[in-house]
């Protein structure tokens, strides 16, 4: 029998802003622990969420043993990491009073829009520790911006976002990142429906969802995915390269190192499309032994469930160009809000795109249209990719741009 | 009483006992099943300037967590004058709806767990289907709710429902639908076996049959599920009134008494009804009301916590919902439908030369431009319902849209879900009722 602990401790300051001054600050400190009971080819799991008595559960995971639960799989043994990312402010606050004075000066440069929504610092403590010498521990500080942003004379009920999430904070530059976008409002620009170069942020669109839809092991293993039996394909351009990633220096700063089952990738992360060749799709222990896959370390679930095939962020390699590169010289269009598309069946993509700017590669020219983006998987990332940016419109979001020669039509 | 609240400050405290049930199979295979039960605690204290809040599992802890957010916030020996805080109801009492034989906690988990089986083994090994993932899932939550002004609440609400996904495969067709009930009584999940039938069967000509849509301007008939999507995207979150908090454009734009839509188009939100969206109270301790967002076609109403009431001057409306213990209310939606109009489905159908109607989604959005993603579609050619039809997404101009209902039918279907929910920025997802008759709209934007 062999004795598992998971630990999640989540602490956190939370700001609300409306209309652009802090409304209220939410403190949270929450621990969560899962304890897992594995034998004779069974799990049994047992959660909590504040103090308790170990005995008692590791007494109830025991016996959830009774439950029957397969887990067919040796749990991961004889492995040490710990690590820890650290973060620009060590309390709330100082933090909450760095947060007054930007408000303060977005007030002042920009009286004509309003801003709302949150600025958290949070740190997350994961930890996964068993009887075999397993000894995982991860602590991540993050600073999350989602401050939205509205011009005061729109109908709308929001414009655009200043996003990021990382560990440093630099007031100049997140003013000069939130300058960029709130120029961009002041001129109105236009394009003809036809193919033009689209830049798409992983956060702000969900292009990528049919990667995550079809690379999923049980979709795969089951012959349900549109890749089924076609490992080993090149599928995609030369390019393009597709990472399962909980990398830090992918900036995945929501996630450990470690998947829920303690399985660690070299770097962190696992090729899944390399050089447009389909690699694998991505697998837990279980789905990768029941459909004879290579194992990615996908494993996810909340702390007290059985550990269960869950997508880790997929993450495009950055190509070796940066912005002004990829752009050649051209504008392109930047996607700021593109909610609600989705793929067909066999891939078809479609999505209108409810905040879109015309780009020179340093300013956001004009505010284009609602424009609907149409084009299908195989050529968004084959024919019709371009690249990954290696740089970004500011240096706080290190989250890469990707671009693509979609079909645009005004709505 | 059992907590001292701060002089001078409103606070209030909400205590919520949750139990869980989650049982999850995998192709015939047991993977999760699991019960639980945790108590958590949101703390909440306000100055007349600023609010105060803390997220904490730890219960014993409460009285010091207030005295300590108390400390953060600056006495205000006006409080009780503030409009905020004028708004905020003093309700008492017991109203606990699930007890007894009502009580889902009441249900051995093994007769759940059968129950899951049973469904699951009824099309486990049909035709096509090479993956069948099938979730039984209850939540049942018991708040109790204490503030300064005097409040003194306990109240409950609980969903219980089942959930069967399956990918299907024809050649180098696929498909993936889903099949779900969900209620807050056990019992009615029983007798199931003729929905799931004909759901799975649909899902299947579907998967044979479907043809590519015709891109472009289309008359769509929403199904009851999909016009309470539309209703609850289109127009549902634009009547969140947060969001009009401070903005001068928005008070404009969005002044009652203004026509925002077709004569035959009402839309309702309203926490009482059962299902998934049913509240007896919002996190604020406010009474849940009906609240008519429009009526027949001219803006009636919004949706209020106490802040967004006060800044804007009317009433709350028990719209102040947290996803959980760790967040604080915002306003947010119940059960939202269209309501009924005066026609058949039929007559409905009969007036379309060449259109779709929408019967399940997969999701939805809604800015200016509202989305729906169809999972199960079908055309519509010369008034009789034709071959079933792929589309990726159907949007359209909310203010446009909302013009261009012709048609509404005669009875009101409510859907309730037990996985997935609304998402509003960090909260998500929230359980959400939606609804509505077939609704008729010309002029969406189809791919």
């Amino acid at each position: 029998m062999i004795n598992e602990k998971y630990t999640l401790k989540t602490e956190e300051t939370s700001i609300n802003v409306v209309m652009s001054d802090v409304e209220s600050i939410r403190k949270k400190n929450i621990t969560k622990t899962g304890f897992r009971v594995y034998a004779d080819g069974k799990i049994g799991v047992a959660g909590v969420i504040g103090t308790y008595d170990e005995a008692e559960m590791k007494g109830k995971a025991r016996a959830a043993l009774s439950l029957g639960i397969d887990y067919p799989c040796e749990p991961t043994g004889n492995l040490k990491r710990g690590e820890t990312v650290v973060c620009d402010f060590e309390d709330g606050v100082k933090f909450t009073e760095e947060i007054e004075v930007t408000l303060s000066e977005l007030r002042k440069s920009h009286p004509d829009f309003i801003f709302n929504n949150k600025i958290n610092l949070s740190t997350e403590d994961h930890a996964l520790e068993n009887d075999l010498g397993l000894n995982l521990r991860s602590r991540i500080s993050r600073i999350d911006s989602s401050l939205l942003l509205k011009e005061k004379s729109s109908p709308n009920l929001l414009d655009g976002v200043v996003g990021f999430m990382g560990t440093k904070w630099d007031r100049d530059e997140y003013l000069r990142f939130a300058n960029i976008i709130c120029n961009g409002f002041s001129n109105q620009a236009d394009v003809e429906n036809g193919i033009h170069k689209v830049i798409l942020h992983p956060m702000g669109c969900d292009f990528m969802n049919k990667l995550y839809t079809e690379l999923h092991g049980l979709k795969f293993g089951t012959g349900g995915s549109i890749f089924a039996g076609k490992i080993g394909e090149k599928l995609f351009s030369e390019d393009f390269t597709l990472y399962q990633s909980v990398s830090s220096e992918d900036n995945m700063l929501e996630f450990p190192f470690f998947d829920t089952e303690g399985a660690v990738n070299e770097k962190d992360r696992y090729a899944l499309i390399e050089n447009g060749i389909f690699r694998a799709p991505y697998t837990d222990k279980k789905t990768a032994k029941q459909y004879h896959l290579v194992h990615t370390g996908a494993a996810g679930g909340e702390y007290d469930s059985v550990p269960t095939l869950s997508p880790k962020p997929l993450v495009i390699r950055k190509s070796e160009k940066t912005i002004a590169e990829l752009l050649n010289g051209e504008t392109a269009i930047y996607v700021m809000f593109a909610s609600g598309g989705d793929f067909t069946p066999e891939g078809k993509y479609a999505t209108p795109v409810q905040t879109a700017f015309l780009f020179d590669g340093e300013r956001f020219i004009g505010r284009l249209p609602q424009l609907n983006l149409t084009s299908n998987i195989y050529d968004m990332f084959g024919k019709d990719y371009l690249g990954t940016a290696t740089d970004s419109i500011s240096t706080l979001d290190r989250t890469p741009l990707t671009f693509i020669n979609m079909k645009v039509e005004k709505i | 009483m059992m907590y001292k609240f701060p002089e001078n400050l409103y606070s209030d405290i909400r205590i919520e006992d949750v139990f869980e049930t989650r049982i999850v199979i995998t192709n015939g295979t047991l993977d999760e099943m699991k019960e639980k039960s945790y108590t958590g605690a949101f703390i909440r204290v306000f100055d007349g300037q600023k609010w105060y809040y803390s997220a904490t599992s730890d219960i014993e802890g409460i009285q010091k967590e207030l005295n300590d957010l108390a400390q953060m916030a600056v006495q205000n020996e006006a409080i009780d004058d503030d409009p905020v805080v004028r708004q905020f109801e003093v309700n008492k009492g017991d109203f606990c709806e699930f007890t007894g034989e009502n009580d889902i906690r009441k249900v051995p988990v093994e007769e759940k767990k059968a129950l899951l089986v049973k469904y699951t083994d009824q099309i486990r090994e049909r035709d096509c289907i090479t993956s069948l993932r099938s979730h039984y899932v209850d939540n049942k939550k018991t708040k109790r709710f204490y503030s300064s002004k005097g409040a003194d609440l306990i109240y409950d609400f609980q969903t219980t429902g089942i959930r069967l996904s399956y990918d299907l495969k024809d050649g180098e067709k696929i498909f993936n639908e889903r099949y779900e009930c969900a209620s807050d009584q056990f019992k009615d999940l029983s007798g199931r076996e003729g929905e799931l039938n004909a759901e799975f069967e649909k899902a299947v000509d579907f998967l044979k049959n479907a043809r590519e849509v015709r891109q472009g301007k289309h008359t769509v008939i929403f199904s009851p599920l999909a016009a309470g999507v539309f209703a609850h995207e289109s127009f549902g979150h634009k009547s969140e009134s947060d969001f009009m908090v401070g903005d001068e454009t928005m008070k404009k734009e969005w002044v009652i008494g203004k026509k925002v839509g077709a004569e035959l188009l009402s839309i309702i939100d309203d926490g009482n009804p059962t299902g998934s969206g049913h509240i007896t109270f919002d996190d604020e301790g406010t009474k849940a009301e009906k609240t008519y967002l429009i009526r027949d076609g001219i803006l009636a109403g919004r949706l209020h916590s106490a802040s967004s009431a006060a800044a804007l001057e009317e009433h709350v409306t028990g719209n102040a919902r947290a996803k959980d213990f760790e967040f604080e209310p915002i306003v947010r939606m119940t059960t939202t439908y269209i309501e009924k109009g005066n026609e058949t489905l039929e007559e409905l159908v009969s007036g379309v030369d060449d259109g779709i109607l929408v019967e399940t989604i997969k999701h939805g959005s809604g800015m200016t431009t509202f989305t729906i993603a169809p999972s199960l579609a079908y055309a519509i050619k010369d008034g009789k319902i034709s071959h079933p039809v792929k589309c990726s997404v159907v949007s359209g101009n909310v203010f446009e849209t909302l013009n261009e209902i012709d048609g509404v039918s005669d009875s009101v279907g409510l859907h309730s879900f037990i996985l997935g929910g609304c998402g509003k920025m960090e909260q998500y997802p929230l359980p959400v009722g939606f609804g509505g008759p077939y609704v008729r709209v010309n002029n969406l934007n189809v791919q």
